[in-house]
């Protein structure tokens, strides 16, 4: 078969067993690689009602059938399982060389279960899985249990996906890193711990066939072209961290545990300020002519990258003005291991705790304060004192400490909200409070009819449930074949454009209609794997402050979201999803959509 | 002042040596804007073009003017002998070409003729049914052409049209950009005169707003603000217009060529509020103008 190589990787850490299983053609052509597989791969392999830190909870590495093709922003992986932060799906995304190594194996999906005795790596090479020991590299980041591995293995050729401490300890917002690259949410790094496993280092030697060649790479060429051009700029020129300052000036950037959406200092850490003082280099994922990735250079000499999210996370949102210390905390952040926007929620949350003294153990803990931003964050890792109850996610350390924290602890099933402020983005707020995965800003770009101009972003109405539903879908096929979303605008029809991408790829005949319907077919079965976890309506909703606080700055003050609007909206996406007015998805849904559970 | 890379080879020529009989008076010296016209031309001429040419009779009177000065060696050989010295004296590889009574000097407009040269010899709107030579663009090279028009005394511009690449520009491309055609509102009657003045006072800046840039676009620039000074009734289109003037490098990489709207990948909002495209968007007095990624958020 072109374009996958039809089968996947099983390993039972706990009996250290492994085999190899074919996919079938008609799973591949419905759910695609990346996302779609694996949630296709979650739904079966996972219990019903799994622990996400059981050993049964399966951890599912999927690669795509663009991977390794030579298609610009294509050298990415998608790392499913149950996340702990939510006890729904997890569904996280990377890009580097693991990915490209990772397909060239032979394989579209890795799954682990089990638990291992004791800390181990996994060594997957010439078509067998081997089991190391691994206790020396505990408490080792992922950088350097990256280059452990490599010199012991004595091979360049080999590439490493590992935890740091945080994922060791089950952290539960710690990410799966790999080249400085992270599968960043819903702690997927903690279900890796919780196997004792430390690391999969791969080495392939596996081509990828595709069906017309040439095809391929007429338009491959021709996306690179366009891949260079002005849609790209911002990318390309300046990274995402240009979103800070155009975010300040349309109050829309989280800023104090959004408590404002506006910062006083956003000018000094613009990524247009950063670019200025403390760029050092651009750098880019494998296969990519993007190229988006901004290193900069921190006090300690270190180059440090930087992406919006984690520029949002550690500064506005904590109350932090200095670049430096940014970059500090993000590198702690990556030497441990750790999601940058839930490692931001949460102490965001915890600062505002403290200042209102309701966590009297963390009185320095405060917006704005560096040095105890900087102390905390090792703490969490280290699951040690005020770390143990933060390392456990905001919603779960509110439901600890109780009270009016409960208000102000902003996630969406148990994620940590991104960079987007909902109430002045009411498309978004929608998007944030329906997605599978909790308060999301990839696995649909809601915010995109927002600054579109297409809707007044400050209002809502129900009208907004298709164009959610018209998102989501659009991101599972990108997050399934898979494309980089940067890329996206590049695209003048991407349905059709990405059909026949497709039909080269694998010789299938497949329209912009299957392609769509694959999309909604994606969607719908990540809601029925939280259905089946557990789902109910009132998991679609947004934290207490964003329904009763009005914003008090910037140019959307006195914009607020009342929960009649907010139903109102959802009741425009369900009907846009053909799903019942809570929310459930019924079964002729199903039958549309041709899934048989 | 350079407005882009592109236009280093470029030239501006601009005839003043007509004889201004029905008008009783020199037009070049005509007071316009607190200055003589053929001064108020070639400064607007001049924030585009490196080199500014004007051409004037033998004997005929110029104020002090930015320009080269160079003079007709054979006097009232009518717009081919003009075009031609004027041409010869340039050091551009092309030459914008006008005349010395057109007040309105429309750059989106000069832009979008230089745009289409690479291709052809010759850019010559046709405007109201009629060829506009002296507001059109002539390569170097077809300069051996027109001496040979003044030897046979062919002093028509358009008969050099049907022997080069002429590329004509229709109507309905110049109103895009020029919807009035004041582009070709020549003076010649002291009523015209009188007409102009009054149209100029109506289009004197009479408001300002600030753009803010952002991104891409700021680091271009290497400034965060540009506060601009813009007609009544001014629209999203003069606003990126005056905005190339100020921040020639935006030109081509941020602005379009024509200088009325933004290239793919940008986009506008007008006080933090409301995301615009469209170069017809009304501006007001102290609206705040972004330019920033069409590609918010990722």
């Amino acid at each position: 078969m072109y374009g996958f190589h039809s089968r996947l990787l099983h390993i039972d850490l706990s009996t250290g067993q492994s085999s190899w299983r074919e996919l079938e053609e008609a799973r591949l052509r419905a759910f695609l690689g990346g996302i779609g597989l694996g949630t296709s791969l979650l739904y079966e392999f996972a219990p019903p009602g799994v622990e996400p830190f059981s050993p049964s909870n399966p951890l599912i590495f999927t690669s795509a059938p663009l991977v390794g093709t030579g298609l610009t922003t294509t050298a990415k992986f998608a790392v499913v399982t149950k996340s702990p932060l939510t006890g729904f799906i997890a569904d996280s995304l990377s890009s580097s060389h693991f990915a490209l190594e990772l397909k060239r194996l032979g394989l579209d999906a890795l799954i682990i279960t089990g638990q291992a005795p004791s800390t181990v790596y996994i060594h997957i090479h010439d078509q067998k899985a081997e089991i190391r020991e691994a206790e020396q590299l505990r408490g080792k980041s992922p950088g350097e249990t990256e280059a452990l591995i490599r010199a012991q293995l004595n091979s360049s050729a080999v590439r490493v996906a590992a935890i740091g401490q945080a994922g060791e300890n089950r952290v539960r917002f710690a990410t799966i890193s790999n080249e400085g690259r992270h599968a960043g949410r819903g702690g997927v790094g903690a279900v890796m711990g919780s196997k004792n496993l430390k690391a999969i280092a791969v080495c392939g030697g596996r081509e990828t066939r595709v069906a017309d060649s040439t095809g391929v790479e007429a338009i491959a060429n021709s996306l690179r072209q366009r891949s260079l051009g002005s849609l790209t700029d911002k990318y390309r020129k300046i990274g995402t961290v240009a979103n800070l300052a155009v975010f300040n000036r349309l109050g829309t950037l989280p800023t104090r545990n959004f408590q404002q959406s506006t910062f006083d200092h956003a000018e000094a850490l613009s990524g247009e300020t950063l670019t200025e003082n403390n760029f050092s280099r651009r750098h880019g994922c494998a296969s990519c002519t993007i190229q988006c990735e901004r290193l900069f250079k921190a006090l300690n000499g270190a180059e440090q990258r930087l992406e919006y999210e984690t520029l949002f996370a550690l500064g506005p949102l904590c109350g932090i003005k200095e670049p430096e210390v940014v970059l500090q905390a993000a590198q702690l952040c990556d030497l441990y291991g750790l999601d940058t926007i839930s490692t931001g929620g949460t102490l965001s949350w915890a600062m505002e705790c403290s200042e209102k003294g309701l966590l009297p153990e963390a009185r320095d803990l405060r917006f704005g304060e560096p040095n105890a931003l900087l102390a905390a964050i090792p703490l969490i890792a280290q699951r040690e004192g005020l770390g143990a109850l933060l390392a456990e996610g905001s919603k779960r350390a509110a439901a600890e400490i109780g009270g009016e924290s409960l208000d102000w602890a902003m996630h969406v099933k148990g994620l940590e909200l991104p960079g987007y402020e909902p109430r002045s983005l009411k498309t978004m707020a929608l998007g944030l409070a329906v997605s599978p995965r909790g308060a999301c800003h990839n696995r649909s770009g809601a915010y995109e009819a927002d600054f579109s101009g297409e809707v007044d972003r400050l209002r809502a109405d129900s009208g907004r449930g298709a164009l959610v539903v018209a998102s989501e879908d659009f991101a599972a096929v990108l997050d399934s074949l898979i494309v980089c979303k940067f890329l996206r605008k590049c695209f003048t029809d991407f349905y059709s454009e990405g059909a026949e991408l497709l039909s080269k790829v694998t010789g299938w005949d497949c329209s912009s209609a299957e392609l769509k319907r694959i999309g909604e077919r994606i969607h719908n079965l990540k809601k029925l794997f939280n259905m089946r976890e557990g789902w109910r309506s009132e998991d679609d909703w947004l934290p207490e402050r964003l329904l009763s606080e009005t914003l008090p700055t910037g140019v959307a003050q006195g914009t607020g979201l009342t929960p009649n609007e907010l139903r109102e909206m959802l009741q425009g996406y369900y009907q846009a999803r053909g799903w019942d007015e809570k929310g459930f998805v019924p079964h002729k849904k199903l039958k549309e959509l041709g899934i048989s559970l | 002042m350079i407005v882009e890379p592109a236009r280093n080879n470029a030239s501006a020529v601009i005839l003043a040596g007509g004889k201004s009989s029905r008008m009783g008076r020199p037009k070049a010296l005509l007071p316009f804007d607190n200055q003589p016209l053929i001064v108020h031309i070639v400064r607007a001429l001049k924030s585009m073009f490196a080199e500014a040419v004007v051409v004037a009779a033998p004997d005929q009177e110029l104020p002090p003017v930015p320009a080269t000065v160079v003079r007709d060696e054979v006097p009232y050989q009518g717009p081919v002998g003009g075009i031609y010295y004027g041409i010869k004296a340039a050091e551009g590889d092309f030459c914008f070409v006008t005349s010395c009574d057109v007040a309105f000097t429309n750059l989106s407009l000069i832009s979008y003729l230089i745009s289409h040269i690479s291709n052809y010899d010759v850019v010559v709107p046709y405007w109201q049914e009629r060829f506009q030579p002296l507001h059109a663009v002539y390569r170097r090279s077809v300069l051996p052409l027109l001496k040979g028009q003044l030897e046979r005394g062919e002093l028509r511009p358009i008969f050099l049209y049907d022997k080069v690449r002429t590329r004509k520009v229709q109507e309905d491309e110049i109103r895009r950009l020029d919807p009035e055609g004041l582009s070709f509102m020549n003076m010649n009657t002291p009523e015209d005169y009188k007409e102009a003045l009054k149209r100029w006072e109506r289009m004197r800046p009479s408001l300002t707003c600030t753009v803010e840039l952002f991104g891409a676009a700021r680091l271009l620039a290497k400034t965060k603000e540009v506060s601009l000074p813009l007609p009544q009734e001014a629209t999203l289109s003069h606003v990126l217009s005056a905005l190339a003037e100020q921040v020639p490098v935006l030109v081509g990489r941020v602005i379009n060529r024509d200088r009325g709207s933004l290239v793919s990948g940008y986009t506008c909002n007008i006080n933090g509020l409301d995301f615009v495209r469209a170069p017809s968007a009304r501006i007001h007095s102290g609206d705040k103008i972004f330019i920033l990624s069409a590609d918010a958020g990722g």
